[in-house]
């Protein structure tokens, strides 16, 4: 059942409904049983690999717990634990494949061993949440969870498929499902909601047509300069719009519980340094591998820099491999990390010896429109489809320089207008603030027309949903 | 081990020589993204040279050093002189 269908909305309109109207005390089962049922609308089987995954993690804190000489080793059992079952079922292919490649190269029989199982949704999302709570637990961060608890935390449908990556401390205080009926809290998840449905159908999916045309084959007279540009910028819209709109879908279902889940993006492209922009991309990838992977890889460096900036490529090579068994993803993941180094290069210059290039406009902007390219290029490698491909784009977009434009000009037009919404947004975004703080403080006056413009907001968001619905198009972060 | 005023004024000082203006000590550092990763590993460095201590890193967070008062009470539980 994807997010952005009729059944969904339908689904979940019946369980918020039954969940307000429960005794607080069976609220919890109640999600649990409902989040569970949505994980088997996909693969009734696959529902096994979560739960079993929680028992083997219930099991192992509670040694972490319990023998607590023997912590570290019961987390570091847990973990490889985490990370075997996610290789098996994400990996097994692409390790079994490269191998073979080694062993053609090296004139030996290749391994047979190649199984085709289906990758069970959301597993590389609660696989890190699975881990950082091992990893809490063992830093007594949190106390141990029971059985009930865990599974709520890594089973809680909204986040279950694609995110946002929750934390134990923010997540589970919150499922005990106390809260008050707050309506402003609710129209705000129903407004996220509708957002999200607009962002997937009308922005991401119409784009989609076009960037998978142009990745599949190139047109007959090859990629010009100008199509490769647009095609890298049309997917790196595309992306952006499908994964916001996932996010604020699955926080905006939250919000119908009365649960907040953090956020996961802000204004990405706006971004005018290469940290800076992810620390608003995926925010909560981010702040995962900094806490559970980069810190505890640096902290005993001091931030010295032959091992920070190793770690840095190493560890956004390991992000890129998050998102897909591919050399692409790699690629991808490797290019974010020198990106990220040489900023940082340019960061340790600038304060040891050149001070005033701080002030300086021309390289706060240099540095924003460097962000901006680099980040585009990066895309190439994730969506192409193999190394020729890559480097036909790359190539055509920085040196073999080629006049002419193969595609319709609907293509470059709505990738221009998507582009001119996104440079827009944070300015859309604060008026929107700016008008809801002035609604508030004529509540009498305005109540009657907030309502009625609300409503209509909401009418025109699901009319454009339901005009622009391709049948439930399938989101991209659901294959990672 | 140093007392807790001598951990809070050299907390003080090597955050307001990170972000280069002095901070509230309730004022959060990390997650408003006033300080990144790389200057959490610095503030560890220079605030064991401050305080002649080692702080074991094994068991923490970046959230563990996210404000001046959070700083202090993560290196009164763990140092070790």
């Amino acid at each position: 059942m994807q997010f952005n269908s009729y059944s969904y909305l339908f689904f979940l309109l019946v369980v918020v409904t039954i969940f307000w109207n429960l005794p607080k005390k069976l609220r919890r089962g109640y999600v649990l049983v409902i989040s569970l049922v949505f994980y088997a609308t996909w693969n009734v089987w696959f529902v096994l690999i979560p739960v079993s995954l929680c028992a083997a993690v219930y099991i192992i804190a509670r040694f972490i717990v319990f023998q607590p000489q023997k912590s570290r080793r019961w987390m570091w059992c847990g973990v490889t634990l985490v990370l075997s079952v996610l290789a098996f079922f994400k990996y097994r292919a692409f390790l079994i494949a490269n191998v073979n490649v080694l062993l053609t190269v090296l004139g030996l029989t290749t391994v047979p061993w190649a199984v085709a199982i289906a990758l069970p949704l959301g597993i590389s999302f609660y696989s890190f949440e699975a881990i950082s709570y091992l990893i809490d637990v063992r830093q007594r961060r949190i106390a141990k969870l029971n059985f009930l608890d865990l599974n709520l935390f890594i089973m809680f449908w909204p986040h279950l498929m694609a995110g946002p990556i929750v934390r134990v401390r923010e997540l589970i205080p919150q499922l005990k499902f106390d809260s008050k009926f707050d309506t402003r809290f609710i129209l705000s998840g129903v407004d996220r909601l509708i957002w999200g449905l607009v962002q997937k159908n009308v922005v991401a999916n119409n784009l989609g047509v076009w960037v998978d045309a142009g990745f599949k084959s190139q047109p007959p007279g090859g990629y010009t300069t100008l199509d490769s540009w647009f095609l890298a910028i049309a997917f790196g819209l595309q992306i952006y719009f499908d994964f916001a709109a996932y996010s604020n879908m699955a926080i905006g279902a939250a919000q119908l519980l009365g649960i907040k889940l953090p956020e996961n993006f802000r204004c990405p492209y706006h971004a005018a340094t290469p940290v800076e922009f992810w620390s608003r991309w995926h925010m909560t990838l981010s702040r995962w591998v900094r806490d559970y992977l980069f810190f505890p890889l640096n902290a005993k460096f001091g931030g010295a820099p032959f091992p920070f900036y190793t770690s840095l490529i190493g560890v956004m090579a390991l992000v890129g491999l998050w998102h897909g068994a591919g050399w692409g993803f790699v690629t991808w993941g490797v290019l974010q990390g020198v990106y990220l180094v040489l900023y940082r290069i340019y960061e340790s210059f600038r304060q040891n010896r050149q001070p005033e290039l701080a002030a300086s406009r021309i390289s706060a902007a240099s540095w924003r429109m460097f962000t901006l390219l680099a980040v585009t290029l990066a895309w190439v490698p994730f969506r192409a489809g193999n190394i020729g491909q890559t480097w036909g784009l790359l190539s055509c977009m920085l040196f073999r320089f080629s006049a002419g434009a193969a595609y319709p000009k609907a293509f470059y037009w709505m990738t221009a207008s998507v582009a001119l919404f996104c440079a827009a947004e944070p300015y859309l975004v604060r008026l929107l603030s700016v008008l809801d703080g002035a609604v508030d403080e004529d509540r009498r006056v305005l109540m009657a027309g907030r309502l009625v413009a609300r409503g209509l907001v909401y009418a025109c968001g699901l009319l454009l949903f339901m005009v622009f619905d391709q049948q439930a198009t399938e989101f991209i972060y659901f294959q990672f | 081990m140093p007392d807790d005023a001598t951990v809070r004024s050299a907390a003080r000082e090597v955050v307001a020589n990170l972000v280069s203006r002095p901070v509230k000590d309730s004022e959060p550092l990390i997650s408003s993204g006033t300080i990144d990763s790389l200057s959490i590993l610095k503030l560890i460095t220079q605030l064991e040279k401050k305080l002649h201590v080692s702080i074991p890193t094994e068991t923490l967070q970046p959230d563990d050093f996210d404000s001046v008062e959070l700083i202090v009470e993560t290196v009164q539980r763990v140092v070790r002189v």
